[in-house]
């Protein structure tokens, strides 16, 4: 019989004071997580639809949500449509958010959660800083101001009713913008042309999926 | 038992990966970058300290066939303690690290210390274990992740070495890992056996 009691009773204390720590931890961060989560839903709203202000929250039928926002230009109110979409990338899930208008032009693209490979696919998300690191230990580095992922930047401006190529270009430079635009197109990230797709597929299923709310509206 | 020998082990002597080859599992995945590795030594000193005290101040009152499931719910319980903390802190670290810092808890090099060290020895000499052997593996991370973020991307602490060089992305990727880390203990084994005739 002790040799039941004694074990469960270390086990269950052990576990209690886990329990009250961990509990403890988690009552002092909630809050700044629950802050930090929202700031990243706006901060990526205002990539997703410059310029627009979020006026109403919606859900689908499949109880996703959607984000309406609008805008004033010439005088004429235009509407502007956020969504999120999930497609698989080369290792895990890729998740975006997407920003169209009711013409299905993009307005812009967030990689919101992405596992991908650091160096390669993960430079969906990287800031290509003109910096060197040299540049910076000599405090001689230039504040390059907010800057965007120049892989998700060059989805803006693309047709969401067409499909969106992909090209091999490598990096994107403000000079390809035109060029591509006009073909529809993005160029990939040389070394990782299956997370470029992965992200163009993600896109094609977003609009697909809530293609018919956007048209009624 | 020096406290200056006991520290020093897990850099050299025992060091986790390099000598006992343990913890490789971290070693090779989060090595893509130097401040990743850099806070993959914090986020690993930090738990085996925290667990080799705990264990060491109840190991007298654990019965010894139940140690291991307290063990490991101590190390849990400080792993998430790390966890929380950093997505609150420090968001940006707890994604690039991703699902490594959870795994914090599987790392061998904790349970290790609290079941080799930590279970025999007293409070403070488990804190010099565990601060050495913290260092030790955090070092060697910071090593190979210096030679895979310059050659494998041509950046130091995310920004561009040279303007314009194509960088080998192989380095990047788990192959580069492995014959990086593979040329450290041919280097590291040629320096101690050359030490080793000298005396």
């Amino acid at each position: 019989m002790k040799d039941i009691i004694k074990p469960a009773a270390v086990l269950a204390a052990v576990t209690f004071c886990a329990s009250l720590l961990l509990a403890t931890v988690f009552a002092v961060t909630k809050e700044r997580i629950a802050f930090l989560d929202s700031e990243a839903e706006k901060n990526a709203l205002a990539i997703v639809l410059p310029g627009y202000s979020i006026t109403d929250t919606a859900k689908t039928k499949d109880n996703k949500i959607y984000w309406v926002g609008e805008k004033t230009e010439n005088g004429e109110t235009i509407n502007g449509f956020a969504f999120i979409s999930e497609s698989p990338g080369y290792s895990g899930t890729i998740r975006c958010m997407i920003g169209v208008d009711s013409n299905m032009t993009i307005l812009g693209i967030s990689i919101l959660k992405q596992t991908e490979t650091p160096g390669l696919g993960a430079r969906s998300v990287e800031i290509a800083s003109k910096n060197t690191f040299w540049d910076v230990i000599t405090g001689s580095a230039v504040d390059e101001g907010i800057q965007f992922p120049w892989f998700q930047q060059q989805f803006a401006g693309l047709n969401g009713n067409k499909t969106v190529q992909v090209v091999k270009n490598g990096d994107w430079t403000p000079e390809m913008a035109s060029d591509l635009v006009s073909q529809n197109a993005v160029s990939a990230i040389t070394g990782a042309t299956i997370t470029s797709k992965a992200v163009v597929d993600c896109i094609h299923k977003g609009i697909s999926e809530y293609n018919d709310i956007i048209k009624k509206k | 038992m020096s406290i200056k020998k006991e520290f020093l082990k897990g850099l050299v002597e025992k060091n986790p990966v390099m000598v006992l080859g343990i913890g490789l599992c971290p070693a090779l995945a989060v090595t893509t970058s130097v401040s990743n590795a850099l806070w993959m030594m914090i986020a690993t000193t930090f738990v085996l300290t925290c667990s080799n005290i705990l264990v060491s101040l109840v190991k007298d009152y654990i019965p010894s066939h139940i140690r291991i499931p307290v063990f490991i719910t101590i190390i849990a319980t400080f792993v998430t303690v790390v966890e929380i903390t950093l997505k609150a802190y420090q968001p940006e670290v707890y994604t690039s690290l991703g699902i490594f810092i959870p795994l914090i808890v599987v790392n061998c090099i904790i349970l290790g210390r609290a079941e080799e060290f930590a279970s025999r020895n007293g409070v403070f000499i488990s804190i010099i274990d565990a601060l050495g052997m913290g260092i030790g593996f955090g070092l060697t991370l910071t090593i190979l992740a210096f030679f895979r973020e310059t050659l494998g991307a041509n950046k130091l602490f995310g920004y561009t070495l040279i303007p314009g060089f194509k960088p080998a992305g192989m380095m990047a990727i788990a192959p580069g890992a492995f014959i990086t880390l593979g040329l450290m203990l041919w280097a590291m084994n040629r320096i101690m056996v050359s030490r080793k005739h000298k005396k």
